[in-house]
């Protein structure tokens, strides 16, 4: 029995991690390489190696490319995933500004229908990104927001604020309400009681929070490639776009990409690994 | 605390509510209201048209096609990822050396974009030169033509799938194997009851409340699968095209937004179906949540 679990774990472990290391691997070979019918899995530093033999040699080329654009586009990968770095921030910083506001607000307050909303809130999640974004966009088109940073900041900002608001509600309900009552007592207004007790005290959640709302918006596509064709490019809609490439998709540089724009994640993730089930499941369920 | 201050308490919830009404409720009308014009994305004048894109649903064939490929997506994928993410999870309820590392890098593809790993899975499946089909021709097998061969992409989408989300299904199965309390085993142990009477009376049970919130979470995210049928079909295949690849065809290709709109509604609806129940669902745990604090 106790050997057993290994049977499970090895093989899964072994097939899902794959493809990451081959990642790695790929972002170090040169186009040839890369697409040669025979793969190579070693990395050596020796410049002449024969065809077909198992190592290959190891170059930094395909990062060094990705600062200059590819045939076909206007701007290197590095301004696009710039793009994403600031539509990926300033939504996630909105999101958790105003999601922790509104998680303290039904948290402590008494509201007229709190369940309700919480749960209106909660359904927000579920809306197909597709049957909404074209009323978005005619709406865009009035203010001159597609295309534009903005545009994808308010709406991250609204497709994360449901998340926001679940999981800050449940980190807020944990803060005792006796420290709130102790400053009010104090002569503490309750907006300082906000700022000086809850805020310090929500620290954790509220960096919870911003992490998983900044992966939803860092990975999102849909609303991305449907709202914007030049300006405010995220990188998913980019590496999309090189599909269908006359000279070939240049795999090593979307590797090395790939690469770049998955490693703050996977860092993320386990920084945050001891509260992904919240993160899943909108704070319903705690461990 | 009951605070008086009115006022201070919409200033807190107010501006997230205003934010959700203006980017979800008004879209959701607007786009009922769009599903009975014929709206093109060129803009231009917009007249209703009453039902006539509901009435040309039922000639459209892809519609009915789009269904059908859904629905067996979303079937195939989460029981897929359902019994593998539990088998994993049995797997690694029970302490071992390297465990937090292991589940951890395990769950690492839940984390990652699908639009950019689908792409890049266009590479390990090539037929020419992907490292899959290299492997398969090592041990002499056959060479698949993952993602050319019609009866084949489907499957290949479902495998990316797959690998995407089997870990969602192990973290939230192993917190339920890890609520299931102790003495409950050591009450068994003391009955000599078979690991398999263990299993179905005691493990799976109580782990099924949480199994089930995991499959409802998966069914409403993988009906509206979209990135990874774009990033190895593109929008317009027959043999992959799920309602939203329709849905993006026909809007963003084909211009027609108002027919698009009304094609939209029945995702909706099936969705809305869906996240009611587990809404109902949170709704019930909170309660008991309540009473067993209370």
């Amino acid at each position: 029995m106790k050997h057993l679990r290994w049977l499970v774990i090895i093989p899964y472990f072994g097939l899902a991690t794959l493809p990451l290391c081959w990642l790695f691997f790929t972002s170090l070979k040169t186009q040839e390489a890369a697409i040669s019918p025979t793969a190579s899995l070693i990395p050596s530093t020796a410049e002449n190696i024969a065809p077909g033999d198992l190592t290959f040699s190891a170059t930094l080329d395909a990062y060094r490319k990705l600062a200059t654009p590819h045939t076909g586009k206007a701007h290197a990968f590095f301004h696009y995933l710039f793009n994403s770095v600031i539509i990926g921030l300033l939504s996630t910083l909105t999101s958790v500004v105003l999601g922790t506001g509104c998680a303290y607000g039904f948290s402590r307050f008494r509201i007229a229908g709190a369940r309700d909303w919480l749960f209106f809130i909660l359904s927000t999640r579920f809306l197909p990104p597709l049957a909404v974004v074209v009323p978005v966009l005619m709406m865009y088109r009035i203010f001159d927001l597609p295309n534009t940073h903005l545009g994808l900041i308010f709406l991250y900002t609204a497709f994360n604020l449901s998340l926001a608001v679940w999981l800050m509600k449940g980190f807020i309900d944990e803060i005792p309400r006796a420290y709130e009552e102790a400053a009010l007592v104090d002569g503490y207004s309750p907006f300082q009681a906000f700022y000086k007790i809850i805020l310090p005290h929500s620290a954790t959640g509220m960096a919870v929070t911003a992490v998983f709302c900044l992966i939803s918006a860092w990975n999102e596509y849909g609303f991305a490639l449907a709202l914007n064709n030049a300006e405010a490019v995220t990188v998913p809609v980019y590496f999309a776009g090189l599909q269908g490439n006359i000279q070939g998709i240049p795999w090593p540089q979307i590797a090395a990409g790939v690469l770049i724009f998955v490693v703050p994640i996977a860092v993320f993730t386990v920084l945050v690994r001891n509260h992904l089930l919240r993160g899943v499941t909108f704070g319903t369920i705690k461990q | 605390m009951r605070v008086k201050d009115g006022v201070l308490k919409y200033g807190f919830v107010g501006p997230a509510l205003i934010f959700l009404i203006a980017f979800n409720i008004f879209p959701l009308f607007y786009n009922i209201y769009l599903s009975f014009t014929d709206a093109e994305l060129s803009g231009g004048a917009t007249q209703l048209i009453g039902g006539r894109n509901y009435g040309i649903i039922f000639d459209d064939t892809r519609y009915g096609t789009a269904l059908r490929t859904t629905g067996l997506f979303v079937v195939l994928a989460v029981a897929t990822e359902l019994i593998l993410g539990f088998a994993l999870a049995l797997a690694l309820q029970k302490p071992f050396w390297g465990k937090p590392a292991i589940t951890t890098i395990l769950l690492v593809p839940m984390m990652l974009s699908p639009a950019v790993m689908g792409l890049y899975w266009n590479f390990i499946l090539n037929g020419h030169y992907g490292v899959v089909n290299q492997a398969l021709s090592v041990f002499g097998l056959f060479q698949p033509q993952w993602l050319t061969d019609p009866d084949l992409k489907l499957f290949s989408i479902l495998m990316i799938d797959i690998w995407m989300w089997t870990p969602f299904m192990m973290l939230i199965a192993l917190a339920g194997l890890n609520a299931i309390p102790n003495h409950l085993y050591e009450a068994a142990a003391i009955d000599r009851a078979s690991s398999w009477t263990v299993f179905r009376r005691i493990t799976l049970p109580l782990c099924s409340p949480l199994l089930f919130l995991a499959v409802l979470l998966r069914t409403t995210d993988a009906l509206k699968q979209f990135d990874l049928v774009m990033a190895v079909t593109g929008p317009n295949d027959r043999a992959t095209q799920t309602l939203s690849a329709l849905l993006y065809q026909v809007m963003f290709r084909g211009y027609k937004i108002g027919l698009g709109s009304s094609y939209s509604i029945v995702i909706l609806l099936i969705v809305i179906a869906i996240a009611t129940i587990f809404i109902r669902y949170i709704a019930s745990i909170q309660a008991k949540q309540g009473r067993e604090t209370a």
